[in-house]
């Protein structure tokens, strides 16, 4: 029966494009901070890994009959550049061959300034690469030692030059609240990857996972997150830096689309052990393990361990915190259209019970302030059903 | 074995704190053989595992002794033990109603003391014959003719032939005993009148209901008789009678001057109050034997379980505590921060943490008390008097004619280097000086008015570590009057929180809501915003400090995978704060109530 509504025509009549999520799960070596899943690399294990990757694709193909088409693409890790150039252009040509790239795709790499390397560059460049996000964390040696991370600051600086030179986006990631950190190590820091052209900066805090070793035992001397926050944002919009996300700032454009999926609800795909994909209202997450992934794979058998249905207030509330992450906020009117506008009022109710000043309300809906954005992980507590 | 009732001495033994009491009552027990060896264990008359632990005394049993004296006769001798705290001062008065003589035991090292003094005087005013012992004459600081001469000079008691003895030891007993026959009197009474005993003291047990301790003084009671209690006008049928030895004994009938128990289907000790005269329903006595009151509670706090649902336990802990002790009042109350609970009275501090730690430890409840408060007596406008059990209670400042507060008479024993600093934290307690001598060059006796509001916070406890515990002290009531008391609020974000309220006088007001907000400062969680405390009498704020806002936990990044991983953590922290008290805009966990409730508890010990 067709239908008259724009909307479902639009669904019906055109395939859901998504945003693709590639997981290399290897590292040249384990951070004691970080809770993504990567294992060391060994003879044989890149190729067996492209080759699981190729036959996850396979069999979403032969489920789906037809792949989505892919609006963003987003090559992360683990370390991806670890992987050498051959390896490099095998991926790339898996991709190519599995998937339809739209015009104007947004394609981010993750990029680890110890092996980031001139020949790959030329190849993302080839590619249609838009992104390079480069793992700075800091730009002080003594932190980098600390952090146990596999080069120094000259590197980093390095590695930036090089990608702004060939002319990608340079996103830089950096890390505060780091042990014995102070608000002048941390704006060198900032200054460091604003002065090497960065039109994108993440900055993140050391969060100490469980199942870490950091997590497990955590290092002395911490430094309290609040005030290096509240001076990355201070300074970076002073540099003409627009924060549209807890933790992501960027010059204007510069955002990054594909990470915007995951906050405004829209649909995604993660291949790879470990990666997570949701598709409409279902959530699954792969094996974790690499061997496993293979193994599994080889079977013939799709790679998921884990898989949810989102519903109710579970929904509701989830992609209200997610939406209050950003700085568009929760639209009423799209968000009442996509769960009701019952549900609307129960989370503008439990927004209520924050105080006026972390809320910034317009006509057209809510989203957090400055000051919200410092305290956001208290206030999804309170969006909780 | 039935003596004639000249040879029946009732007698009690009143000491201070740790002069010996216990163990001399163990030494008379064995030296009458009353106790085998056998069965024979220290303080075998301390019937709670409480005051056997902390070495106090609070309810004794009765025991008959035999003795035969060097004039060849049987005696029966009654030991009526008496509870040595001020606390109990009704329940010892009627202790010494059912006695003749005392002993009196003073320690030979440390001296007379507060409580010697007083229990003294009020075994004096009962007319007992008062016989001086002193008592662990085998410490190498003993002292005994300086003891003696304390109890001359400070109690009046001729000391001529003060009897030395060494409970520890065993040394003096039998002179102990031989004093008792000589000089306590023998008990007077008529078998023919309506039956008149004297309640002294009531106890519940679980299988026999209650078991009153009494004290024929005319006429006699047997099993099958139909009594009725005086005061509260109930009646039983007597089930069994007997005397304690110290194990309970049937016997058919008690006599005038004879001590022992009665149980008659008796189903709580509030049917049978301390002080109450038993008679016959039949051939009732004319009058009931003076000096009945109806004891009523001085202090009160509230009591609240930790644990919200275990109301219902509480419930039937009072309930059954009070089946024990009469004394213990409590009502129901409801705390926005603690949730339902009660408001409980009592005879005094002491008096208030027993029941709180056999509540804990016969009943398994574990619960948390707000501070002490005493009865306040207000007289509104209208020229009523009005009685309040919490601060809660007090009206609008400007409804209140009047407020009275109940004061004190303290005595104290305090070494000289001390009696300044003694003379100071009274000072500093709204105390009024009433008098001073120096009992030997050494040692002063200070007598004081003060508020018992001030008493009941922490002054043992101050003056332990004033004096370093050379001090002794006891205290009287000395009636109600009027003070400039004020209700002190404290307020989060605006909001007062009823179980933080309390009364004090207008001069301590802004020092207490000080101390109160610094407490609350440390043990609020921080919150999002910056949360105000403030204490106010009335609309008018006396201090004011702020908790700044949240700091920490700034925030986590959050891409596709993070999502799921994210949520279940703040559903488990989200279910950490269901336990939260909501108290306007600010979630505060019990814990945090509990914490500062707590420490004030800590600042008494």
């Amino acid at each position: 029966m067709p239908s008259s509504s724009p909307a479902m025509k639009k669904r019906s009549n055109a395939k859901r494009a998504v945003s693709l999520y590639i997981h290399i799960p290897f590292c040249e070596s384990k951070c004691p901070y970080c809770s993504f899943y990567s294992t060391a690399m060994a003879p044989g294990k890149v190729e067996n890994f492209l080759g699981a990757l190729e036959a996850e694709i396979d069999l979403l193909k032969a489920a789906h009959k037809v792949l989505p088409d892919v609006r963003t693409t987003y090559i992360g890790g683990g370390t991806p550049t670890v992987l050498g150039p051959s390896h490099w252009v095998r991926l790339i040509d898996i991709l190519e061959k599995g998937f339809r790239f739209l015009p104007g795709n947004e394609v981010s790499v993750e990029a680890n300034p110890g092996s980031i390397s001139r020949e790959l560059i030329s190849l993302w460049k080839e590619w249609r690469v838009t992104r390079v996000s480069v793992g700075v964390q800091s730009l002080r040696d003594e932190d980098l030692f600390l952090l146990g991370r596999p080069h120094d600051a000259g590197r980093s600086a390095e590695a930036m030059k090089i990608v702004t030179e060939a002319g990608f986006s340079l996103s830089a990631d950096l890390l505060f609240g780091l042990p014995g950190q102070d608000i002048r190590g941390w704006h060198e820091s900032l200054k460091g990857v604003i002065g090497a052209g960065a039109d994108h900066v993440s900055v993140y805090q050391l969060a100490l996972d469980p199942g870490t070793p950091w997590g497990d035992r955590p290092p002395a001397g911490l430094a309290e997150g609040y005030p290096l926050y509240r001076w990355a944002q201070y300074y970076l919009e002073k540099k003409g830096y627009r924060q549209y996300e807890i933790a992501s700032f960027a010059k204007a454009g510069k955002w990054c689309r594909h990470n915007v999926v995951y906050w405004l609800g829209g649909d995604f795909l993660g291949l790879g052990p470990s990666a997570w994909s949701c598709n409409g209202f279902e959530r699954s997450r792969n094996v974790i393990d690499l061997d496993e992934y293979c193994s599994i794979t080889g079977r013939g058998e799709l790679p998921v361990c884990f898989s949810e249905i989102l519903e109710g207030d579970v929904l509701v509330s989830e992609r209200a915190i997610l939406a209050l992450r950003t700085r568009w906020g929760i639209r009423s009117r799209k968000f009442s259209a996509l769960f009701g506008a019952g549900s609307l009022d129960t989370i503008m109710q439990r927004l209520e019970e924050i105080p006026s000043h972390l809320l910034k309300r317009s006509r057209g809906g809510v989203y957090l302030s400055r000051e919200g954005m410092r305290v956001g992980n208290s206030i999804w507590q309170m969006l909780l059903p | 074995m039935s003596v004639p009732m000249e040879r029946i001495r009732n007698f009690c033994i009143i000491a201070h704190v740790d002069h010996g009491k216990s163990t001399l009552a163990d030494r008379l027990l064995e030296a009458t053989t009353t106790v085998s060896a056998r069965d024979m264990r220290e303080q075998i008359l301390d019937t709670l595992d409480l005051e056997r632990e902390r070495g106090i005394t609070i309810k004794l049993v009765p025991v008959q002794m035999k003795y035969r004296g060097i004039d060849g006769l049987d005696y029966v001798l009654n030991l009526i033990d008496t509870p040595g705290h001020v606390d109990f001062t009704y329940e010892v008065s009627r202790s010494l109603a059912a006695c003749e003589g005392a002993l009196l035991i003073v320690d030979a090292a440390q001296g007379v003391e507060a409580q010697t003094v007083a229990n003294a005087y009020l075994a004096v005013d009962h007319g007992l014959e008062i016989i001086p012992v002193i008592n662990k004459i085998d410490l190498p600081s003993a002292q005994p003719e300086q003891a003696a001469r304390e109890i001359e000079e400070v109690v009046g008691l001729d000391c001529s032939d003060v009897l030395l003895a060494s409970a520890k030891e065993g040394k003096g007993i039998k002179e102990i005993l031989e004093a008792v026959i000589k000089k306590v009197p023998p008990p007077s009474g008529e078998r023919d009148m309506p039956l008149q005993a004297l309640i002294f003291d009531s106890i519940y047990n679980n299988y026999r209901g209650v078991i009153c301790y009494i004290r024929v003084t005319n006429g006699t009671v047997r099993t099958g008789d139909m009594i009725t209690f005086m005061a509260t006008r109930r009646s039983f049928q007597v089930e069994e009678i007997g005397v304690f030895c110290p194990d309970m004994r049937p016997v058919d009938e008690l006599g005038p001057g004879e001590v022992g128990y009665l149980i008659g289907n008796i189903k709580t000790v509030e049917e049978a109050r301390v002080g109450d005269t038993v008679t016959s329903s039949r051939n009732p006595a004319i009058a009931p034997l003076p000096g009945y009151r109806k004891v009523k509670p001085v202090v009160f706090c509230g009591f609240y379980p930790i644990e919200r649902d275990e109301y219902p336990q509480l419930r039937d802990a009072l309930e059954k505590l009070q089946m024990n002790d009469s004394a213990i009042f409590f009502e129901p109350e409801t705390s926005t921060a603690l949730g339902f609970g009660f408001r409980c009275g009592f005879l005094g501090l002491l008096h208030m943490e027993i029941a709180r730690e056999r509540l804990n430890r016969e009943f398994g409840v574990d619960l948390v008390a707000t501070a002490p408060n005493v009865v306040y007596h207000f007289r509104d406008m209208s020229g009523s008097l009005i009685e309040a059990h919490r601060p809660s209670d007090f009206p609008e400042a400007s409804m209140i004619e009047e407020v009275l507060e109940p004061f004190i008479k303290i005595t104290g024993f305090v070494p000289s280097e001390y009696v300044g600093k003694v003379m100071q934290l009274c000072q500093d307690r709204r105390g009024v000086f009433v008098g001073m001598d120096y009992i030997t060059p050494q040692r002063a006796r200070i007598v004081y008015e003060l508020p018992l509001a001030e008493f009941i916070i922490d002054f043992h406890d101050r003056l332990k570590s004033v004096t370093r515990g050379f001090a002794s002290i006891d205290y009287e009531h000395a009636g109600f009057r009027p003070s400039n008391l004020v209700k002190v609020d404290i307020l989060i974000g605006g909001e007062p929180v009823d179980a933080f309220c309390f009364v004090c006088h207008v001069d301590r007001a802004f020092n207490r809501g000080q101390e109160a907000v610094r407490k609350l400062k440390e043990i609020i969680p921080r919150q999002l915003f910056e949360v105000s405390l403030q204490a106010a009498i009335g609309k008018r704020v006396i201090v004011r400090q702020n908790v700044k806002p949240l700091r920490k936990d700034v925030l986590a990044k959050c891409y596709g995978g993070d999502i799921t991983r994210k949520r279940k953590l703040l559903e488990k922290q989200k279910e950490g704060k269901k336990r939260m008290k909501q108290i306007g805009r600010i979630s505060l966990p019990q814990e945090a109530f509990l914490a500062f409730l707590k420490s004030g508890d800590e600042e008494e010990e």
